[in-house]
């Protein structure tokens, strides 16, 4: 990198960071002011610290019962969706066998279509099966709407990994099955976790079905949840702002935390050559 | 008994044919050389061996007992792959007892095999580092000491020294033969390297697009050389190869390659019992002199084109007739490019149909 560009490139990073970070930090000063604060115009910037909104989020609009059902539904669609996704992407990265591409590309295509467009035909399924208003009634629509992306992530790493190691592991005296779960898996830990948080990211996010599927607020999700905190006659913005904290830092946590796992596993060098 | 046999093997992929009528057999504590270039068939060969890959026709036997139905891991067999495959998760202790602990193996055995091999090999003080931790030579010896440790009665090589500079090569290419003698167990070991496969197989089996060219000892390989294809692919340089025509006479041969004619006073069967036709004509740089040899030999002259000064030795490029000629030349030649001289075949070997017509040498 030549000098006269640093200054440049850092200050583009900076502008990128400050720019995705500037709705997030008003919400967060804004679950600490104070309801006259929020509604004062010319608007104040710094919140005089009260913690009201958080206190009446918890208990008036009952957010711990809004993170059980998202924990339930997000928890359920990651764990359903890995364990769906590894063997198909290892079986599509491995296996000698005709219309892969196809397959893949396939996968690809259904991920693309417009919730929208699904929406109906879901709805329908959901209720014959009667599934509406249940948590694995969100929870099977999710895991087909996040298993292509997932079958890709895994699939891709899979194919990363020398073939030789299932190789050295079978003569070893391993099965196909304890070849992937004893050599393979631990070498695609950074894989297994970009796609558990990519999923459970989706999960805890979705909107549109999680409000189409879910009516009872006593399934509700998070997002479901807080936009229907509004009132008859007013918006509780310090409220709203107060759950989108707590919604998000569970995210923040988890990438933190499985971040490390990535890190260390993509730098563990696989073979020489 | 066989320590191994491999009985008309042959491979294909979906229309592609990779081996053909593949037959060989190596006995108990013989170190078997599958050389060849890359593409020839050589690794699947021993992929077939492993059972990592089923053959489409023909069988195999290990130990005198037939293991086509047999998984890799029945077949009591080891192998050193080319990029040595450890487990990176692993330390080198868990890499060398994990096909143990696969085969449920008791803990004190496993102890005294670990203890046996990184005294053997001495790697004692690696065992506690994981793969990426240690140098491609050390690699090396930690991948041959998971094929030891396991004790099978077959080690199979996949171009285990492909990937080291030169010099460790060389030594690891002297430890891996001290190994074989010290063990006595059956090792098949496939190469692209005409030198390893020189120094360490007992019987080198040479094979082209999927078929074997020759099966002999090294020295049989080198001197008699079963059809042009081997004749080129051992030797270092190469053996030169005139593709001509010949016509025999009452005392000898005449061969012809464009304006260059050699009078070879040997005396030869035809064995397609013609007098004449076409023929591939060798001669080994090393049997090329500049000072008249005994008796018979062919004499021939040419300039000087390129000389390589190799210290021991020279490599001297003479042009003959218009036709390259290689020497190998020791002690090293004192004239110059562009100087004319004679040079002398001491031994020429002949090929009529693809295959050697034995001529009695000097």
């Amino acid at each position: 990198m030549t000098k006269p560009l640093r200054p440049a490139l850092l200050s583009g990073i900076l502008l990128a960071v400050l720019g995705s970070l500037c709705p997030f930090l008003w919400f967060v000063l804004t679950s600490f002011k104070s309801q006259i604060q929020v509604e004062a115009i010319p608007p104040t910037w710094w919140p005089d610290g009260s913690v009201g909104f958080y206190a009446s989020a918890l208990i008036e609009h009952r957010l711990l019962h809004y993170i059980r059902n998202s924990v339930i539904v997000a928890g359920a669609t990651t764990v359903i969706a890995l364990v769906v996704a590894t063997p198909t992407a290892y079986a599509l990265a491995r296996l000698r066998m005709a219309g892969k591409a196809w397959i893949l590309g396939g996968l690809l295509c259904v991920a693309m279509f417009p919730h929208i467009v699904i929406a109906g035909p879901v709805w329908q399924i959901l209720e014959r099966l009667g599934g509406l208003n249940t948590h694995w009634g969100l929870v099977l629509p999710y895991v087909s709407l996040t298993l292509p992306l997932a079958v890709w992530i895994l699939t891709t790493f899979f194919q990363e990994l020398p073939f030789e190691l299932e190789e050295a592991a079978r003569i070893d005296g391993c099965t196909g099955w304890q070849a992937l779960y004893r050599i393979l898996l631990p070498l695609a830990a950074p894989g297994l976790f970009t796609t558990a948080i990519l999923t459970f990211i989706y999960a805890w996010n979705e909107f549109f079905f999680a409000l189409l599927i879910l009516t009872d607020p006593e399934h509700q999700t998070l997002p479901v949840g807080i936009a229907l905190f509004q009132g008859e006659f007013t918006m509780p913005w310090g409220e709203i702002a107060a759950t989108s904290v707590i919604a998000t830092l569970p995210l923040i946590i988890i990438v933190l935390l499985f971040q490390r796992g990535i890190i260390s596993g993509l730098s563990a060098g696989a073979v020489k050559g | 008994m066989a320590g191994l046999a491999l009985r008309h093997i042959e491979k294909t992929f979906g229309r592609t044919r990779v081996l053909h009528d593949v037959s060989l057999e190596a006995g108990e504590g013989e170190f078997v050389v599958l050389l060849g270039p890359s593409g020839c068939g050589k690794s699947t060969l021993l992929r077939i061996i492993a059972g990592l890959e089923p053959q489409t026709h023909g069988s195999v036997h290990i130990g005198g007992q037939c293991v086509d139905t047999l998984p890799p891991p029945d077949r009591d067999i080891a192998m050193v792959f080319q990029h040595y495959a450890l487990y990176p998760h692993l330390t080198v202790r868990e890499n060398l007892a994990f096909g143990l602990k696969m085969r449920q193996e008791p803990k004190p055995v496993i102890e005294q095999r670990l203890a046996e091999t990184a005294a053997l090999l001495e790697i004692h003080d690696l065992l506690d580092r994981k793969p990426r931790e240690l140098s491609g030579g050390q690699q090396q010896r930690v991948a041959m000491g998971r094929a030891i440790v396991r004790k099978p009665q077959l080690f199979l090589f996949d171009e285990p020294l492909s990937n080291l500079d030169a010099r460790l090569r060389a030594s690891m290419r002297v430890e891996l033969k001290k190994l074989h003698q010290r063990l006595g167990t059956t090792m098949v070991y496939v190469t692209h390297d005409q030198a390893e496969a020189m120094t360490l197989g007992h019987t080198i089996a040479v094979m082209n697009h999927g078929r074997i060219q020759q099966i002999g000892r090294p020295d049989q390989i080198y001197h008699e050389p079963g059809n042009p294809f081997v004749a080129g692919f051992i030797g270092n340089p190469p053996m030169n190869l005139f593709e001509g025509s010949y016509r025999l006479h009452q005392r000898e041969l005449e061969f012809r390659v464009g304006d260059l004619t050699l009078k070879v006073p040997f005396q030869v069967h035809d064995p397609a019992g013609t007098d004449a036709g076409t023929a591939t004509l060798g001669v080994r740089p090393e049997d090329v002199t500049f000072d008249p040899p005994g008796s018979r030999h062919v004499a021939v002259a040419g300039t000087i084109d390129v000389i390589e000064n190799l210290g021991g030795d020279s490599v001297v490029y003479l042009i003959v007739e218009g036709q390259p000629l290689v020497t190998r030349t020791s002690p090293v030649l004192r004239q110059h490019a562009g100087d004319s001289v004679t040079a002398y075949m001491k031994k020429i070997h002949l090929f009529i149909n693809e295959n050697r017509v034995p001529l009695p040498s000097s």
